[in-house]
């Protein structure tokens, strides 16, 4: 494999910053989109409708019933709907109509079937918002029904994980299980009939809803060439175009995607917006006039991808010692009616399957699979949270039985420098693998053992329980596809700088950690930078904002973009400065040597310089993750380039009367390298609980028996409020990746990894009873009790 | 993101508002705060071919009122208005606290009416809930004169009440309690912050000495789909004496006169263990609130 | 297709009166972004169930989306963009920097709202009285424990006289 110069780039600044102070990196600098927003300036899609005239609604008519073929689609009375302009259905589609992610499945306009009750039958295009809904109820569809499942186990067998006789909503795929990835290690009837104990149990996770504050909304505006604009709130502005340029049948210069502020993106707003962005954008195509597409709130219930169900078997042994010697497991997500990017969340799933644990024998099959319930795709975390819940359920159960304490149970298994992980990958201590420094600082933070015992022994009505879970979680995207990122900074003639990547700003500060960076290395404040809103017509492709690779990727690239700036304009203020490059410091305003502070120069004085020297002022920064590596037969090699790995404990209150739970107190703790943006690190650790929480409690999209969602709405499906969410410590370990920017590693997923099982280890360790499924409502603790009750 | 269009009718005032629904109370709707019947517009489950605002009417309709031995509260009042009032500061009466404040979210507040909460029959109407442990009367009001009719008698069915298309209501009102009694609302949810319940329960009880001379039970539903008052349950407790025994006992009768239903939210044999539990909690939160006032008066 | 007459309202919007002409089914949310522009206003659900629509209006909090224009004839109606002076912040603006409350950003509007109005008509709050006030109001990134602690910090700054800042102060420089 070639070597390039930017892995190079990276370990030199790696190694030039290692354990050295900063300037602006870890510091807390206000970032650069709090003032638009505190002040109400900052513009989201939606508010962009404001700057057009002439707009048309584009108004989405779904189907009536989860699962049926479609004989008819008959639009001749919606077109006459006064102020409708044209009714779209596929047959107007000029490329093709497919929104599909992964693999091509999902069209944007249901043609010959409907697998869910958010497909789209038709589009009606109008001047006005409320003629578009009206001239809805005026289209009319032949169905023919066909049967509904809504429960994986209906589609394949979870013990053996055949697929069972039914009728196939992928009928023309042959087959409705989508993926199935596999680990085989070691000898796993050996290595059971070797084991003193043996965990087995069933799990189940719920479907979880994104319910980021901002609907989906594109807002597509017709350009002179042919060429089509979008705005759209997107987390992947060149997927976008990718997908729209396809539905369209247009060239990928042709369609421009901007990514203006998100309100919440958490991996919904990935998929989503190839089919949101299409239908604007189909609308301008057809009527030559700027175009909106708004979700309403029910609509983006029904109409999204959310994270997969999980119904899972685990079976874990041990010896008396609490060693680990298998994990075995059947893993089905059910990914509902279309694929998105069920095939990956399974993949990423498998790999953390077994936890940040040493394991010498495995057996994992998971299995994605169709089904007529809202399809589900990226949410923060991708399928780690759900396997997380089974694993780290599966060591409380364990130590249980082998009466250990849980922590004890865990610092005897953990992933540690050295060690290599399930599939062989070797973490060496370039990895940075603090697991066992998060372990100790969450149960000093908790004062962990105190507390575990005082909650041993209660009798009041409302008791209260104290649990840990731990987690790792692979950055960037590893094997799911090619796992660059870039950014360009741009020094212009006044000594500012512009700041542009294709990366988008969900508000955690990600792009804000991208700016300390280059500040950092350049030697120019952050106050000099100005960041531009993500735009495929001015930023270089840097892949999509996902899988926790903003830091990690984009930060790399920054680091090599600025290295090379700050390298050119050494040389250059070394030339004249008379001083050796190496010397030079950049300290903007000032650039001076630092053998002979006197021998000083303006910043803006070497700028000018540089452009009557010919020496380029701009830098494009680019990066590609070392190749990760898959084996399919075995689930062995090197599947992620590193892993962020984290410790939380979670104190519980239950009132065994009505069978509620709060979380009272909370503590985190996570090794992610180096602390870039102290102010997105906490916004993820805290956010990420308060997600976690909602998933471990309250948070559950339920269908009925036809497919239909019962609670579409912010009244019916419950997130945490402000009287939910607990107090919450914050600790980072800085163990120092090598191979990331500074020695960063991701924390925008891993911070929901682990809350959920350690929310329901501190409910099971407050009532002796060892749950196995979330949320865990009221109802479920109660029953759960009383049937304890009963037992007894 | 927007409503589906709907037309409205503004009155000049009451007998406006009256004459027009004389004419056309069969098809119009009368729009108090909006809280829910905007959703239910919005959802397409509610088409009006025409709304009748009674904002207009609230320079009339919005009062709090001591009066001829009766606490009087204007339809149009909102649940702001009532949290602010300190009539309900009155020991006797902070269940009213209790269910303003579990009714909605301060935005809600503000313009959700207790006369709506009244007309909108669903069974999660805390205010309603409330009224029936008090046992209020709500007195609508027509063109053709007035009628008062007791709260637990207006109930037909789910989002259905006893309103003739030509009347409003236009006050809910209740006799004023005795000195040593008090209410509380209480709900159950899966989160702690603002949500419907489970099951919403309120209790009204007056006590002479530890004996009870006066009770009010209601649940957001006792088998119907919309709320109503334990009969049996109030007719046991009524001249015991008031101890965790007849509590407890209390609600084994209430069992035999309450069915729940399974919902996605929660299955049957919960809400109804829960309804027990909350009864109890209730009471005792009643008996504490009396108890406080009699030391500190 | 029926038709709908027009209304004219005739409302004061952070200090500016305007006469607009509206629909019967017309809510204030829509004549505020998108007929007077006043995009900080944001529709999460339409339904009352999200806080970031609200505005203050005649000295209460409402929900704009669940408010007909009609029923704002002759009212007063205040949204983020004028809680200051042209180039000041208010105290909450500053709050919300300073204890860097602000992640996604579409929430904070309903939030600033909420708080403004809490301090406005208490400025000693407690830690209940303010959960009490932002109870509801949803936020997503869960900044929930900063969004308390900007409502403190503007409680202090108001109840010190401390209403308004230049933009530079918040910004520390």
């Amino acid at each position: 494999m070639t070597t390039y110069e930017y892995y190079r780039i990276v370990e030199e600044v790696f190694e030039k910053y290692m354990g050295r102070p900063t300037v602006f990196v870890g510091k807390k600098i206000t970032k650069w989109d709090e003032v638009a927003k505190v002040t109400g300036k900052a513009l989201f899609t939606a508010d962009f409708l404001k700057l057009y005239k002439d707009v048309v609604w584009v108004h989405s008519v779904r189907t009536k019933y989860s699962h049926a073929l479609i004989k008819n689609i008959d639009v001749s009375e919606a077109v006459n709907v006064p102020g409708v302009i044209r009714v779209l259905t596929a047959r107007d589609i000029p490329g093709v109509n497919d929104v599909g992610y992964v693999i091509p499945d999902q069209p944007l306009l249901a043609e010959r079937k409907v697998r869910y009750i958010g497909d789209i039958v038709a589009l009606i295009v109008s001047k006005d918002p409320y003629s578009a809904s009206e001239a809805a109820e005026k289209v009319f569809v032949d169905y023919e029904p066909l049967p509904v499942y809504i429960d994986p186990e209906e589609i394949v067998d979870l013990m053996t994980i055949e697929e069972k006789a039914h009728s196939l909503i992928h009928d023309e795929r042959g087959s409705d299980v989508v993926a199935h990835v596999k680990i085989r290690v070691g000898d796993f009837s050996k290595a059971l009939r070797e084991a003193s104990v043996v965990v087995e149990n069933k799990y189940r996770t719920p479907m979880q809803e994104h319910a980021y504050i901002e609907p989906e909304a594109a807002l597509a505006v017709p350009e002179p060439d042919g060429g089509i604009t979008v705005i759209a709130s997107t987390q992947c502005p060149f997927d976008a175009r990718r997908a729209i340029a396809r539905v369209l049948g247009l060239t990928q210069n042709k369609v421009r995607v901007i990514a203006p502020f998100i309100g919440g993106g958490f991996g919904g707003k990935e998929d989503v917006v190839n089919e949101v962005g299409a239908k604007a954008a189909l609308a301008t195509y057809y009527t030559g006039r700027p175009a909106i597409a708004l979700h309403t709130r029910e609509e983006s219930f029904i109409g999204h991808s959310k994270r997969h169900p999980m119904t899972a078997w685990y079976r874990h042994a041990a010896k008396k010692t609490g060693e680990i010697v298998l994990v075995e497991a059947n893993i089905l997500l059910d990914t509902g009616a279309y694929a998105s990017l069920g095939p990956f969340v399974a993949w990423r799933a498998t790999v953390h399957s077994v936890g940040p644990y040493k394991v010498p024998n495995a057996r994992i099959d998971t299995l994605a699979v169709y089904t007529n319930t809202v399809y589900s795709g990226a949410f923060r975390g991708f399928g780690n949270p759900q396997v997380h819940f089974a694993v780290e359920r599966q060591m409380d159960i364990l130590a249980e039985e082998l009466s250990m304490d849980p922590v004890e149970l865990r610092l005897k298994n953990i992933l540690r420098a050295g060690d290599r992980t399930i599939h062989g990958q070797l973490l060496s201590v370039g990895h940075g693998v603090g697991l066992e420094d998060c372990v100790r600082r969450v149960i000093e933070l908790s004062n962990w053992y105190e507390k575990r015992r005082l909650y041993s022994n209660q009798n009041e009505p409302v008791k209260r329980g104290i649990g840990i879970a731990l987690m790792w979680h692979g950055n960037s995207i590893g094997v799911e596809g090619a796992d660059y990122s870039s950014v360009s900074i741009i020094i212009n003639r006044d000594g500012t700088i512009t700041f542009r990547t294709g990366l988008t700003e969900m508000g955690q500060g990600s792009l804000w950690g991208l700016v300390l960076i280059a500040a950092e290395i350049l030697g120019v404040p952050p106050s000099y930078f100005r960041v531009e809103i993500p735009d495929t017509s001015s930023a270089p492709d840097s892949g999509p904002t996902v899988a926790s690779r903003s830091t990690v990727m984009g930060g790399n690239a920054t680091v090599v973009a600025a290295y090379k700036l700050k390298k050119r304009l050494s040389e250059l203020a070394g030339s004249f400065l008379n001083c050796d490059p190496s010397d030079v410091v950049i300290e903007a305003p000032k650039v001076y040597c630092r053998e002979d502070p006197s021998k000083e120069v303006m910043w803006r004085e070497v700028v000018e310089e540089a452009l009557w020297l010919g020496v380029p002022l701009q830098e494009y920064g680019f990066y590609r993750a070392t190749r990760a590596e898959w084996h399919e037969e075995t689930g062995t090699g090197a599947p992620y380039i590193t892993y962020t790995f984290g410790a939380v404990v979670s104190e519980v209150a239950v009132d065994t009367e009505t069978g509620q739970v709060w979380v009272e107190r909370a503590y985190t703790a996570y090794d992610i390298g180096r602390v870039i943006n102290p102010i997105g690190a906490e916004f993820h650790a805290v956010g990420g609980y308060v997600q976690g929480m909602g998933y471990a409690l309250m948070e559950e999209v339920v269908h009925s028996k036809e497919g239909c969602v019962y609670n579409n709405n912010l009244s019916t499906y419950y997130i945490p409020t402000i009287r939910d969410a607990p107090q919450i410590a914050v600790a980072f370990i800085e163990s120092g990746y090598r191979q990331g920017p500074l020695g960063a590693k991701g924390l925008g997923e891993p911070s929901i990894v682990a809350v959920a099982p350690s929310i329901a280890n501190a409910v099971s360790h407050a009532t002796g009873v060892q749950f196995t499924e979330i949320p865990l409502t009221p109802h479920r603790v109660f029953i759960e009790l009383e049937k304890r009750k009963r037992r007894l | 993101m927007h409503m589906p269009r709907f037309d409205v009718y503004v009155p000049q005032d009451l007998n406006d508002a009256l004459s027009f629904l004389d004419e056309r109370g069969e098809e119009a709707i009368p729009l108090a705060g909006g809280t829910d019947l905007l959703t239910l517009i919005r959802a397409g489950v509610v088409k009006p071919k025409i709304l009748l605002d009674l904002w207009p009417l609230r320079k009339n309709l919005s009062y709090i009122r001591r009066e001829g031995g009766y606490v009087r509260i204007g339809a149009l009042t909102t649940v702001d208005e009532v949290l602010a009032n300190y009539l309900f500061r009155d020991s006797r009466y902070l269940g009213f606290i209790d269910a303003a404040r579990g009714l909605g979210p301060t935005f809600l507040r503000s313009i959700a009416t207790i006369g709506g909460n009244v007309a909108t029959g669903h069974p999660l109407s805390d205010m309603a809930i409330l009224l029936l442990a008090l046992k209020a009367e709500v007195k609508f009001v027509s063109r053709h004169g007035e009628r008062r009719v007791s709260i637990d008698e207006i109930y037909l069915d789910k989002r259905k009440i006893d309103r003739r298309p030509n009347e409003l209501i236009a006050e809910v009102a209740f006799r004023e309690k005795p000195m040593s009694s008090s209410t509380a609302v209480l709900k159950i949810d899966r989160r702690r912050g603002h949500s419907m319940g489970y099951v919403v329960s309120a209790s009204y009880m007056a006590l002479e000495g530890d004996v009870i001379t006066d009770v009010g039970i209601a649940f957001d539903s006792l088998g119907k789909p919309y709320p109503g008052r334990a009969y049996r349950t109030e007719e046991f407790l009524i001249g015991r004496r008031f101890s965790e025994d007849t509590i407890a006992e209390s609600s084994k009768v209430l069992e035999l006169e309450m069915t729940r239903l399974s919902d996605y939210r929660a299955p049957a044999e919960y809400r109804l263990s829960l309804s027990k539990t909350l009864l109890k909690k209730c009471l005792l939160l009643v008996s504490q609130r009396i108890k406080e006032e009699l030391m500190h008066g | 297709m029926a038709e709908y007459r027009d209304y004219v309202v005739k409302l004061t919007v952070n200090g500016v009166t305007y006469i607009v002409s509206v629909k019967p089914y017309e809510r204030l949310i829509d004549v505020l972004r998108y007929k007077l522009g006043l995009t900080s206003v944001k529709e999460g659900c339409g339904r009352g169930e999200c806080g970031a629509c609200v505005v203050i209006l005649n000295g209460k909090v409402v929900p704009s989306c669940l408010t007909l224009a009609i029923r704002t004839n002759g009212a007063e109606v205040q949204t983020l963009e004028g809680l200051a002076p042209e180039g000041k912040l208010h105290a909450v603006q500053k709050a919300l920097i300073e204890v860097h409350g602000i992640q996604c950003g579409f929430c904070i509007p309903g939030f600033a709202i909420a708080i403004k109005h809490l301090v406005d008509n208490n400025s000693n709050p407690t830690d209940e009285e303010i959960k009490e006030a932002l109870d509801g109001y949803l936020c997503r990134c869960g900044s929930y424990s900063m969004l308390i602690e900007a409502a403190r910090l503007t409680a202090k700054y108001v109840s010190e006289g401390r209403r308004y800042f230049d933009l530079r102060e918040c910004l520390g420089e």
